[in-house]
């Protein structure tokens, strides 16, 4: 099963990779469209739905590399049994709020698909076919959280030792 | 909602960041709580909405493209040769090769947008030639860990696009209104080296053995390869030929290239780079998809607005208003890292600081000024935990030797309050 889920995992991340690979490929084709003088039309708004699409689909691989970003400087003071009980609040309502996050972004796919919702913008897509990405990665988050909560119950690892090194962000 | 109320939500706030739950998930959850209990509509549905709207936008596809961009950066050689192309030039002046971490972040954040992988690029290269050499640990370590937040300041920078989305100000004006106070922090820095090294003549170990003028010139050509991607990055944004999220995409382009002409490029490297970019990518998008919403229920439950009312009547002046934000923003910055805070402040604090007649890229500047002291500022400084990966140093140790360039830094405040055409004078001449 925990296999099964690490290939789940490593798929998701795969696509938003991929993703994050079209966007740059949206945006170049505007820069080159531009020079030689043809037009895509509504390449903005694939370069959006792409990046939505890295973000989303990446949230479980994220935590399970622990690169969501939390402050730890007060569980690091407390003592290992309060520390735990920080630890499960942390896992339960993390469950809680990205299965909450998982319901309602595939609730807005079954909307937008049922009233047929058109993007506003030049591409004029149909919304549901890029949220479909934003919930598929949302549910994928609710299931690694709850993935990360067992795993604690049942005292085996979730959390991915640091492989690889990362520039980070700030 | 009284004012007390809005104290309350934010205390409770940080009460619940202070438990562990991760910080986009808690700028979330206080968002769903807010909307549920103090307005009759439904959270869910408006906050998927948000966040689909606030995450797809074409501004914001800069952020993923310059993080990616920096992350082929930082697995290059391109530094190696910089600091070959910078060192023979800088031998003579006092301090000699310390000049390296200023000048060497200089040039490294006007491709890359953040502040800990220009200090942990540039450091992986300067600290061991200095240390090398004999330089003394304190003032090198120092002097980078400074340097380092330059990656903030000097265009592209990631936290200038997330101000400029918070805040919907033009992310081109705010990267030109960046380079002028980029450029007088690093003149700072180095002349604060400069008498530094007066003061303790034998600290500087005597200068690498001297070459000549040709030979400088022809290390100088080490400096190519960089100068041209920051020409195709910077000049495409200055020249309006392409908007910050095209010339972010020029620019994972170039540096590209780059690795592949010197060979660094790989297909390891290139998965690395970019599903490490992902990740970065994805850590960063959901505190600003938290963020979002967060913004929109405070919005709804008139918290900003009562703020802004409630600082009005302190009837502060404008300087005592920029004095209590920076000292407000420094005690942040020791437990929360920068872009959780200009989310947050952007959530609470934009009516505030409208009402005051604060120009908005002024503010931006200023903003990212004060998350450059956090970056160097225990308990929660991302350089200094860059700096700690790197040296195996302790913590308080290396606060100790950032500690001047901090004072630097509020001295850099000081002088855009009094002096505010250092930032404004770029946007303006873009028209």
């Amino acid at each position: 099963m925990s296999r099964l889920l690490s290939l789940f995992y490593r798929l998701l991340t795969v696509l938003a990779a991929l993703a994050m690979v079209g966007a740059f490929g949206a945006v170049m084709l505007g820069v080159l469209g531009r020079q030689f003088d043809f037009n895509i039309r509504g390449l903005d708004a694939y370069a959006g739905y792409f990046i939505a699409a890295t973000l989303f689909l990446a949230l479980p691989d994220t935590l399970r590399k622990g690169d969501h970003i939390r402050v730890t400087l007060l569980l690091q003071q407390l003592p290992a049994r309060v520390r735990n009980l920080f630890e499960y609040w942390g896992l339960i309502t993390g469950f809680g709020l990205s299965a909450y996050l998982a319901f309602y972004s595939g609730r807005l796919v079954w909307q937008s698909y049922t009233v047929h919702d058109i993007s506003q913008g030049a591409d004029a897509s149909p919304l549901w076919i890029p949220q479909l990405a934003m919930a598929l990665g949302c549910i994928g988050f609710a299931i690694a959280m709850a993935d990360a909560l067992l795993a604690r119950m049942q005292d085996r690892s979730f959390f991915a030792t640091a492989e690889g090194e990362i520039a980070h962000i700030e | 909602m009284d004012i007390t109320v809005a104290g309350l939500l934010i205390v409770i706030m940080i009460a619940i960041l202070a438990t562990g739950l991760w910080i986009g998930l808690t700028l979330l959850g206080v968002a769903v709580i807010a909307m549920e209990v103090f307005t009759a509509k439904s959270g869910g549905d408006s906050m998927v909405l948000t966040i689909w709207g606030s995450t797809t936008s074409w501004t914001l596809t800069a952020l993923p493209l310059f993080l990616w961009m920096g992350e082929i950066l930082f697995r290059s050689k391109l530094t190696q040769d910089m600091f070959k192309g910078l060192a023979p030039w800088l031998n003579n002046i006092p301090g000699r090769l310390l000049h390296t971490n200023v000048i060497g972040c200089g040039i490294f954040a006007a491709v890359s947008g953040s502040s800990a992988a220009t200090c942990a690029t540039i450091g992986k290269i300067t600290l061991p030639e200095l240390k090398k050499r004999g330089y003394p640990d304190d003032i090198s370590m120092g002097s980078l860990a400074g340097s380092g937040t330059f990656g903030l300041m000097i265009p592209p920078s990631i936290i200038m696009i997330v101000y400029g989305v918070a805040a919907d100000v033009s992310i081109a004006k705010l990267f030109v209104a960046g380079v002028i106070p980029g450029l007088m922090l690093m003149a700072l820095f180095s002349t604060y080296i400069v008498i530094w090294s007066l003061l303790n003549k034998g600290k500087i170990p005597a200068a690498d053995t001297q070459v000549s003028l040709l030979d400088k010139l022809k290390a100088g050509k080490n400096l190519i390869p960089i100068v041209s991607l920051i020409v195709v990055v910077i000049g495409a944004i200055y020249s309006g030929f392409a908007t910050a999220t095209e010339s972010a995409a020029m620019g994972v382009l170039g540096s590209l290239v780059l690795s592949k002409v010197e060979g660094s490029l790989s297909w390891k490297s290139f998965n690395e780079g970019l599903f490490a970019a992902c990740r970065v990518y994805c850590m960063i998008g959901l505190i600003l998809a938290g963020a979002a919403f967060l913004t929109l229920s405070m919005g709804f439950i008139g918290l900003p607005r009562e703020v802004a009312q409630f600082i009005g009547s302190l009837h502060l002046s404008p300087f005592m208003l920029i004095v209590m934000l920076t000292a407000f923003f420094v005690i942040l910055g020791c437990f929360l890292d920068g872009i959780s805070m200009v989310v947050l402040t952007m959530a609470v604090l934009l009516p505030t600081v409208q009402a005051a007649h604060i120009d908005l890229i002024w503010f931006g500047i200023f903003v990212v000024m004060v998350v450059e002291m956090a970056q160097i500022t225990p308990p929660v400084g991302f350089n200094l935990f860059v700096l700690q990966g790197l040296t195996k140093r302790e913590l308080p140790y290396l606060a100790k030797t950032a500690l001047p360039f901090f004072f630097l830094l509020v001295l850099a405040v000081l002088v855009i309050y009094f002096f505010p055409q250092i930032v404004l004078i770029g946007p303006k001449l873009m028209g």
